[in-house]
């Protein structure tokens, strides 16, 4: 069903990446956590009266008064989706388009092995790096908010809310993955497995900004991802969620069917 | 009994590129050479053996298997070459092949150690860095250190140089002694007439001609008899020229190059 020796081929190469991104996450979440106090908050919100498209298209609106509340405006909106979205475009990327593009797929191919293998396991590395990513990142908010605020953040909402933030990840993934399973040149796999999740994201930051342009959001499945409901076990968020990872597990069996049948030049 | 069976296999790129109704078959412990200059079709043909591409029509087999149902089964015993070999850039050669090895599930009859010892390959450097010559040698080592019944090599020598060129046709001769049934193709007349016993010509996507090496030279050998003043110069002719000798007579054949036989059949008109 899956090579071991492919899997951890894989997971060796995209240690580099993972260990950038984390580092980067741990910065963040250090940091925003460290803010949440009346006073921080006050001068945040300030912020939001002062320019309030701005932070509002980064998802940040004035009020929060909790601490879920408070990392779900000032993390939720912005760090935690792009930082994982850079990883499954980048992975998705690497995993199959690339590999196709230049010729090293040969190699994997010119063996004993069933394309199935070969692709589950180049899925299985995509989906190791992004519950690894984010069972860090909930680790991380844990030990933090311990740290600073004990007895302050709910486990279980947090929890909760991760598993909603995962669920969007691999629905993030799905996109990229299928997109390189689809193409067999960097060119195109990028244009859509880059391409749409970014646009998606740029389509969440003109809704969220109002008016108007409200909208938009329901032209981007960012709108899915509702953090503040997600924590508040609001029925409908949940929902959402589940459909992100329905929508998840479609994408990834598309692009291992399509990986399987289509015809390969190199 | 055939080993490879290629059935009226066609695929249809447009404009006249692809292959159109190639059949031929190799049977066992044959040598089969595929000749044909750059976008005849070589390639490919050889990729659906290999089961990357699906024949529009016709089908492909190996070992009596459709190359493309059961490709996965076809290559635990198939080494391939490819023409344009690409590696994982970021390995070094030793870390390339203890990967394969490891990845094919090769156990401890690997021939890797002979394989590099012949090919006077040290892998330890980066693949990035490494020269076209050594990457294919790499290849060649990789493609065959499970000790495959079957071998495909797309242009197997190009940028080898020509030591390593007779080093190879000696490797192929060696492996057919084995029995192994062996696919090359090549631009190089000269190793395929060293190496093979059959030679399919191949041209705008079409089989202009499926023989023996020796066929095609017979078919292509002349032969004059010239007249000389007297035996004794009649007899020097002979030396110099390596002809019969009667009398005052001496009967010369040149035998064409395959080179020159290729020609024949590509020479002239472009579309046919």
């Amino acid at each position: 069903m899956l090579n071991a020796t492919l899997y951890l081929r894989g997971m060796k190469r995209s240690v580099k990446l993972l260990i950038v991104l984390c580092a980067v996450t741990t910065m963040y979440v250090w940091i925003i956590i460290s803010m949440f106090e009346p006073q921080m908050a006050k001068m945040l919100d300030g912020y939001v009266d002062l320019m309030p498209e701005l932070m509002s298209s980064m998802g940040m609106v004035a009020g929060a008064t909790t601490l879920i509340g408070f990392i779900c405006s000032y993390l939720y909106g912005f760090v935690l989706l792009v930082i994982p979205m850079l990883f499954c475009i980048i992975e998705g990327n690497a995993l199959v388009a690339k590999q196709v593009d230049d010729n090293s797929m040969t190699s994997l191919l010119a063996a004993p092995l069933k394309r199935r293998t070969i692709i589950l396991t180049q899925l299985c590395v995509m989906i190791s790096g992004i519950l690894i990513i984010d069972i860090y990142t909930t680790v991380l908010e844990l030990i933090c908010a311990n740290h600073y605020f004990p007895g302050e953040l709910d486990a279980g909402e947090l929890l909760l809310l991760n598993v909603g933030l995962l669920a969007l990840h691999l629905f993030i993934g799905g996109v990229c993955f299928t997109a390189s399973c689809l193409f067999s040149e960097v060119k195109y796999s990028l244009a859509f497995g880059a391409g749409i999740p970014i646009l998606m994201f740029v389509l969440k930051m003109l809704a969220n900004m109002g008016g108007n342009a409200e909208n938009v959001k329901y032209a981007t499945f960012f709108s899915l991802f509702q953090p503040n409901e997600i924590a508040a076990g609001d029925h409908g968020a949940l929902v959402c969620v589940a459909v992100m990872f329905v929508g998840a597990i479609l994408l990834y069996g598309a692009g291992c069917t399509v990986f399987c049948k289509k015809d390969l030049h190199i | 009994m055939s080993m490879i069976r290629v059935e009226h296999l066609s695929r249809d790129y447009g404009g006249g590129k692809g292959v159109f109704d190639v059949s031929f078959s190799i049977r066992q412990g044959e040598t089969f050479g595929f000749l044909g200059p750059n976008g005849a079709g070589k390639t490919t043909t050889i990729r659906h053996l290999m089961g990357f591409l699906r024949p529009q029509s016709g089908k492909c087999f190996i070992n009596d298997m459709d190359c493309w149902e059961k490709r996965d089964r076809i290559q635990s015993d198939l080494g391939y070459v490819p023409g344009e070999i690409s590696f994982f850039d970021d390995m070094t050669g030793t870390e390339y092949l203890s990967f394969m090895e490891k990845y094919r599930r090769i156990g401890s009859d690997s021939r890797k150690k002979e394989l590099l010892d012949f090919f006077e390959l040290d892998p330890a450097g980066r693949i990035k860095k490494m020269s076209k010559g050594m990457k294919q040698k790499l290849g060649l080592v990789s493609a065959m250190m499970h000790d495959p019944q079957i071998l495909i090599f797309d242009e197997p020598t190009s940028g080898l140089d020509p030591l390593m060129q007779s080093k190879f046709v000696e490797l192929v001769n060696h492996e057919r002694e084995q029995g192994k049934t062996i696919l090359m193709s090549s631009h190089m007349f000269e190793e395929v007439e060293r190496t093979c016993d059959h030679v399919g010509i191949i041209r705008s996507g079409r089989m202009i001609a499926v023989e023996t090496v020796e066929a095609l030279r017979e078919r292509h050998v002349r032969a004059y008899t010239v007249t000389l003043s007297d035996p004794a110069t009649a007899r020097a002719f002979a030396k110099d020229f390596g002809g019969k000798q009667d009398d005052c007579r001496v009967t010369v054949s040149t035998r064409q190059s395959l080179e020159e036989i290729f020609m024949s059949y590509y020479g002239g008109e472009k579309d046919a």
